[in-house]
C-alpha cells in the first residue's frame, strides 16, 4: 500500500508513452499521407515484398555451382567435402568419370535439400575447387511442393 | 403498426451500430498498437490493388474464420460446448438496447426516442447481461471438458464475481446523484451544468465512482492487464477448444464488451448524448454566447458527441491493452477486493454525505 | 631374444626382426610408405629412417636388423627433420589431387604429411606431367603423377601370384611403374594392388569415385564366396537421411587372418558383393501371405508350425520335404536339424547351394558357398538331388535359400511343383524364384547376420553383423527358433536364443 502513489505514476508514465507514441506516429503518418515529406517515417516496418533490405555482402543465400571458365561445365570435381562437413546433410553427390584426364571426377548427381539446409555455409567453405558459393542473393526460397526445394546440379548451375 | 417497425429498424440499427463498430474495433486495434509501437499494422487486405490502410481486414478474417473447419474435440459435451459462444456473444450484443444514443426527435410529430428500448431498470438490466456473460466463460470452459480450460473459466468466473460487485458498488453513487436507473434519465440529468459552467457530466460528480467504475469495466472486458481467464499468450484459458467461427465470436465478443463498456462509460460519466453547452435550441456558452441550431443539426451534434466519446474510450481501452503487462493473479485478486470495493463503500458514504449535507 | 632401446623404452625382440617389426610390436609406430609386412624389405621411400645410437647416418627401420643394446630414436628432431625432407621431395613430384583421388582419408603418405610436415610447397617449378589414366588391366587403373614408386605392386604380383605383370622402367626421375610389354595385370588377385598400394596411383574401376573413404564403416566379417572363408572388411555407407539407396555396401577389404587368408583376397571375394544388392527380397511376397493376412516374416512362423505338427500328428511327415542351403551359418543348419529332422522326423532335409567353380590354386576353392564342411559335419546330404525327389509325394515343400535357380531352370521348378500344394521360399534374393512358391519370406545374407561356419580347413569361425538389412528381413536361425518353439516338440526351444551366441552354446 506504502508503493501505491509510486506505482500510480508509473501506470500514468506507462500510458503517457504509448499515447506520445501514438499521437507523434499519428502526425507523421497523416503527413505523409498529404505528401508531406518529414525527416522520419512514422513507423520503422519495412514493406518486404515491394522495399526490400540491402542484401550484406558476405551474406549467405542460394548455392551456386561455379562453371569452370569457358565452359557449361561444372568446377566441382565431386570430392564430396561438402556432403561430408554439411552438419545438417542436405548434399549428396555422385561421382562420375570425365574423358578430360585433367578434370578425371565430374559430379554426375549434385543434391541440395533446401529443406534440411541450415545455410551455415560450411559446405563453401570446405570446397577446395570454389565450386560451390552462396551468393545468388536468392533469399525467397518458400515453395509450394517440398520437392521444388530440392536443388539439382542443373539449377544450382543456373 | 409504424411502432413496430420503427422499433424494428432501431433494433436493426443499433446491432448493424454495434457490429460495424466491434468489426473495426479489430481492425483499429491492430493499427492503433501497431502506430504505438512505431509499427504499421494491417495493410494488406486488399480487393483488386485497393487497400484503404487495410479497412478489408475485418472481412478477410471473417471469410478465413468461416471456412475454416469447425472443429469439436470428441471429448467435448456437443451441446454446452456448441452453445457457449453463442451465450456469451448474446448477453453482450443484447445490452446495446438499452444504450441512449441520442435526445428524443419529433418526425411528422411524432415522438422517437434514439434508444430501443427505454426502460426503468435499464441500469440494472446491463449489469444482469453483462453478469450472465459469465456463463459463456464457465460453460465453455466446463464443456471443452479439457481441465486447462475448465481451469480458465473458473478464473474467469472468479475474476468477474470479484469485478462485478465493485462495478455495483461504483454505480451506487451515479444513482444516488441522478436519482434513477432509466438510462435516459441519466443522460438528461448530466445535460445540466454545474456553478453555472461546468457540465453535471458522472466524472466531475463522481470521480472515484468513475475510477473504480473504470477498472472494474475493464476487468469485466477480460483483456490485458485482465486477461487471466485466457491469457492467450501464455496460460491456456477456457477457449482453447474452440476454432473457427466459435472462436472468433469468443473474440468477437471481446471486442463487442470493449463497446459496450464505452458505451456504458460515456453514458453514465461523460454525459451520454449530451453536448457541453448545447441545448434543444442550440448553443448556450457559459460567456454569453448562443449559436442557435436546428432541431436535426442539434440531433446529429448529439449522436455524434455519444460515438465521438464511445470511439474516444475504445481508443482508451486499447491503448491500455497494449501498455500494461498483466497482472498476477493474487495481485488481481487483491485489487478487487482489497482496493476496489473499498473505495467503491468509500465513495458511497462521501456520496451519502455531500448529498446529505 | 635381443633387448634393445626405442624412444626410452626397453623392449625385446626376436633376432632377425628389423626395427620397424620390432618397434611395430612394442606399439610404436615409424611411418613407412614401402615397407608391407609380407614382402621383404626393399627401403625406397626411406621415410622410416630412425637414428641409431653409435652411428652416423639415419638407418632405415624397415630394413635393419635389431641387435643386443641397440639404441634407437624414432621421434628425435634429426628424425623428424629428416622424415619432413623426405615429404617434401615425395611431395615435389606428387599431384595434388587430393579431392579427387580414392585414396584421400586412408593414405599414408596424407597421414604422415599431416602428421610430419604440415609444410607448403617450396618448388616454383611446374611438377612434371605424367600419364594420369594407364589401364593396367584387371579394372586396375595408374596415375603415374601420384605414383611414389614404393614397389608395392611389383613386389606383390612377384612374389604372392608370381605372375609379375608389372616393373619399374626407365632411371632415375623419369622411373615409372608399368606393365611388361604386352602384357596386362591378369590375375585373381589383382584387386589387392589398390588396396596395398599406399597411395592412390593405382584404383580399381569396381571403387573408383564411387564414395569417399571417410564415409565408409569398415566391419569385420567373412567372406560367403567360396569354401575359404576369407576373414574380409564390408565397408558400407552409412546413407544420406531421405536419399533412399545411398546406404549400402561399397567395398571389400582383406583382413589379416593368418590362419585362412594372409593378408590377401582373392578377386571373386572382393568385386562379388554385388549379391547383396541384386534382386533383394525385401518385402513378405506370395498369394499365401495375401489369404493368410501375414504383415511380417515372423508372422509366417505360426501358420507354418500348425502346419506342421497337423502333418506330425496324421504321421504324414513323409510328405514334407526340406531343402537348406550351405550358405546357412552352422547355428541355423543345426537348427534346422533340430527342427526338422529330430522333431519332426521329416527324412526329406536336402542341402542345395551355388554351382562350383573352379579353384585357382591359392585362395579361391571349388565350392562357392562359405559352410559346406560345417553342413557335412552336422550330417546334412550334401549330394545333388532333383525336383522330382523332392516334389514326389510332398503336400509342404520349405525352401532356405536363393541357390535352386543355379541348379534348375525356373521354369523347370515352376512346372515340375505344380503339384506340391504348399511351397515356402525363406530367402534373402529373388530372382524370378518367388513366381514358383505360395509364400516368399526375406531372409538375410550372412553378412547381415551372426553365427559362424566352418571352412574348408575345418576352422570353425563366428562373425557378427556387418551390415544392417533390409528393415523387413529376418535372420533364418530367428525363424527357426520361433518355429522350433511353435512347433512346440522339444523342451530345448522353451527357453528362446536370443542371439546366434546361444544357439552356438547349446550345440554338442
Amino acid at each position: 500500500m506504502k508503493q501505491a502513489p509510486a506505482v500510480l505514476f508509473e501506470i500514468l508514465r506507462g500510458a503517457w508513452i504509448t499515447a506520445r507514441h501514438f499521437t507523434v506516429n499519428m502526425v507523421f503518418h497523416t503527413l505523409r499521407l498529404f505528401r508531406i515529406r518529414t525527416r522520419r517515417a512514422g513507423a520503422v516496418t519495412i514493406q518486404y515484398p515491394e522495399v526490400k533490405k540491402p542484401i550484406p555482402p558476405r551474406h549467405r543465400s542460394l548455392h551456386r555451382l561455379m562453371k569452370r571458365s569457358g565452359t557449361d561445365r561444372p568446377r566441382c570435381v565431386a570430392c564430396m567435402l561438402c556432403a561430408t562437413v554439411c552438419p545438417s546433410e542436405c548434399i549428396v553427390v555422385e561421382a562420375a568419370e570425365d574423358p578430360d584426364p585433367d578434370v578425371q571426377k565430374v559430379p554426375s548427381r549434385f543434391i541440395i535439400d533446401l529443406s534440411r539446409c541450415c545455410f551455415c555455409g560450411f559446405c563453401v567453405e570446405a570446397c577446395p575447387e570454389d565450386a560451390l558459393r552462396m551468393d545468388t542473393g536468392r533469399i525467397d526460397l518458400a515453395a509450394y511442393d517440398r520437392g521444388d526445394l530440392i536443388y539439382d546440379l542443373e539449377r544450382l548451375l543456373r | 403498426m409504424i411502432e413496430i417497425l420503427i422499433l424494428l429498424a432501431k433494433i436493426v440499427g443499433s446491432l448493424v451500430w454495434l457490429l460495424l463498430l466491434t468489426l473495426y474495433l479489430t481492425w483499429a486495434e491492430r493499427k492503433v498498437s501497431a502506430v504505438m509501437q512505431d509499427r504499421i499494422g494491417a495493410n494488406r487486405a486488399s480487393i483488386r490493388g485497393l487497400r484503404l490502410f487495410g479497412l478489408f481486414q475485418p472481412f478477410a478474417d471473417a471469410i478465413k474464420m468461416i471456412f475454416k473447419e469447425d472443429f469439436r474435440p470428441s471429448f467435448s459435451r456437443r451441446l454446452l460446448h456448441t452453445l457457449a459462444p453463442f451465450l456469451s456473444f448474446f448477453f453482450v450484443a443484447v445490452t446495446v438496447s438499452v444504450m441512449p444514443f441520442g435526445d428524443r426527435i419529433r418526425i411528422g410529430g411524432r415522438t422517437i426516442s434514439l434508444q430501443v428500448l427505454d426502460i426503468d431498470v435499464g441500469l440494472l438490466f446491463v449489469l444482469a447481461m453483462l453478469s450472465l456473460g459469465i456463463y459463456g466463460i464457465l460453460l465453455s470452459g466446463w464443456a471443452s471438458n479439457n481441465r486447462f480450460a475448465l481451469l480458465g473459466g473458473m478464473r474467469g468466473a472468479a475474476q468477474f464475481l470479484s469485478y462485478e460487485v465493485a462495478l455495483g458498488l461504483a454505480l451506487v453513487g451515479v444513482v444516488m446523484v441522478f436519482p434513477s436507473l432509466r438510462l435516459s434519465e441519466i443522460v438528461s440529468a448530466q445535460g445540466r451544468l454545474l456553478f453555472g459552467f461546468l457540465p453535471k457530466w458522472g466524472v466531475v460528480l463522481q470521480p472515484l465512482g468513475f475510477f473504480v467504475f473504470f477498472i472494474a469495466a475493464l476487468a469485466e472486458t477480460k483483456r490485458v492487464p485482465f486477461d487471466m481467464p485466457e491469457g492467450e499468450s501464455e496460460i491456456i484459458g477456457f477457449f482453447t477448444e474452440y476454432g473457427g467461427l466459435k472462436w472468433g465470436l469468443f473474440m468477437f465478443t471481446d471486442f463487442m464488451e470493449i463497446v459496450i463498456i464505452s458505451c456504458l462509460t460515456t453514458t453514465l460519466f461523460f454525459g451520454g448524448w449530451q453536448v457541453p453547452w448545447l441545448g434543444a435550441d442550440g448553443f448556450v456558452f457559459p460567456g454569453g454566447g448562443t449559436w442557435a441550431l436546428a432541431p436535426w443539426a442539434v440531433t446529429v451534434f448529439q449522436v455524434l458527441a455519444f460515438n465521438v466519446k464511445v470511439a474516444f474510450f475504445c481508443w482508451l481501452q486499447i491503448l491500455i491493452r497494449w501498455t500494461y503487462p498483466r497482472f498476477r493473479y493474487d495481485q488481481l485478486m487483491d485489487l478487487g477486493w482489497k482496493v476496489l470495493i473499498p473505495l467503491g463503500l468509500l465513495n458511497i458514504i462521501l456520496t451519502a454525505a455531500v448529498l446529505s449535507v | 631374444m635381443v633387448s634393445l632401446v626405442i624412444n626410452g623404452q626397453r623392449i625385446s625382440a626376436a633376432p632377425g626382426t628389423t626395427i620397424l617389426e620390432a618397434a611395430r610390436e612394442a606399439g610404436i609406430e615409424i611411418p613407412h610408405l614401402c615397407y608391407h609386412p609380407a614382402f621383404p624389405p626393399v627401403g625406397t621411400c626411406r621415410l622410416c629412417a630412425v637414428e641409431i645410437e653409435g652411428l652416423p647416418k639415419l638407418e632405415p627401420a624397415c630394413s635393419t636388423n635389431v641387435k643386443e643394446g641397440m639404441v634407437v630414436r624414432t621421434e628425435s628432431p634429426r628424425v623428424v627433420e629428416a622424415r619432413r625432407n623426405v615429404l617434401e621431395l615425395l611431395l615435389a613430384e606428387h599431384a595434388m589431387d587430393c579431392p579427387i583421388c580414392d585414396k584421400a582419408g586412408e593414405c599414408r603418405l596424407q597421414d604422415t604429411y599431416q602428421a610430419y610436415s604440415l609444410a607448403p610447397g617450396v618448388y616454383a617449378e611446374d611438377k612434371t606431367r605424367r600419364g594420369k589414366k594407364i589401364a593396367l588391366g584387371g579394372g586396375l587403373l595408374l596415375d603415374r603423377e601420384r605414383c611414389v614408386l614404393c614397389t608395392r605392386c611389383v613386389r606383390f604380383l612377384e612374389s604372392v601370384t608370381k605372375t609379375s605383370e608389372l616393373g619399374v622402367f626407365e632411371r632415375g626421375d623419369r622411373s615409372e611403374i608399368g606393365c611388361v610389354e604386352g602384357r596386362l595385370v591378369d590375375n585373381n588377385y589383382s584387386g589387392c594392388l589398390a588396396e596395398i598400394c599406399p597411395v592412390g596411383a593405382i584404383t580399381d574401376s569396381d571403387f573408383r569415385f564411387k564414395t569417399r573413404a571417410w564415409f565408409l564403416e569398415a566391419r569385420e566379417t567373412i567372406c560367403p564366396l567360396c569354401g575359404r572363408g576369407c576373414a574380409v572388411f564390408l565397408e558400407s555407407h552409412p546413407g544420406f537421411p531421405r536419399v533412399p539407396g545411398t546406404a549400402k555396401a561399397y567395398r571389400v577389404r582383406s583382413r589379416r587372418d593368418e590362419r585362412v587368408n594372409g593378408h590377401w583376397i582373392c578377386n571373386v571375394g572382393r568385386y562379388g558383393y554385388g549379391y547383396l544388392e541384386k534382386s533383394r527380397c525385401r518385402e513378405l511376397a506370395g498369394p499365401l501371405a495375401k489369404t493368410l493376412n501375414l504383415k511380417a516374416a515372423t508372422d509366417v512362423v505360426a501358420p507354418l508350425a500348425a502346419e506342421l505338427r497337423a502333418l506330425k500328428y496324421k504321421g504324414r511327415q513323409t510328405r514334407v520335404a526340406v531343402v537348406l542351403s550351405d550358405w546357412l551359418t552352422n547355428e541355423e543348419l543345426f537348427l534346422a536339424g533340430a527342427v526338422f529332422r529330430r522333431d519332426l522326423e521329416i527324412g526329406r532335409c536336402h542341402l542345395v547351394g551355388p554351382r562350383d567353380g573352379s579353384p585357382d590354386g591359392m585362395l579361391l576353392t571349388a565350392e562357392r558357398s562359405p559352410n559346406r564342411a560345417g553342413a557335412k559335419a552336422l550330417g546334412f546330404n550334401t549330394e545333388e538331388t532333383t525336383l522330382e525327389a523332392l516334389a514326389r509325394d510332398t503336400d509342404l515343400l520349405i525352401v532356405f535359400g536363393p541357390f535352386l535357380q543355379d541348379r534348375f531352370r525356373p521354369a523347370d521348378i515352376a512346372s515340375a511343383w505344380a503339384g506340391v500344394k504348399t511351397k515356402v521360399l525363406f530367402t534373402p534374393r529373388d530372382e524370378g524364384l518367388g513366381a514358383a512358391f505360395d509364400l516368399v519370406v526375406p531372409t538375410v545374407w550372412p553378412a547381415e547376420k551372426d553365427g559362424s561356419f566352418t571352412n574348408c580347413q575345418g576352422l570353425i569361425r563366428s562373425f557378427s553383423p556387418a551390415l544392417a538389412p533390409p528393415p523387413s528381413a529376418v535372420p533364418e536361425w530367428r525363424l527357426l527358433t520361433a518355429l522350433g518353439r511353435a512347433v512346440g516338440l522339444n523342451p530345448s526351444f522353451y527357453i528362446p536364443f536370443r542371439s546366434a551366441g546361444d544357439v552356438r552354446r547349446a550345440m554338442p
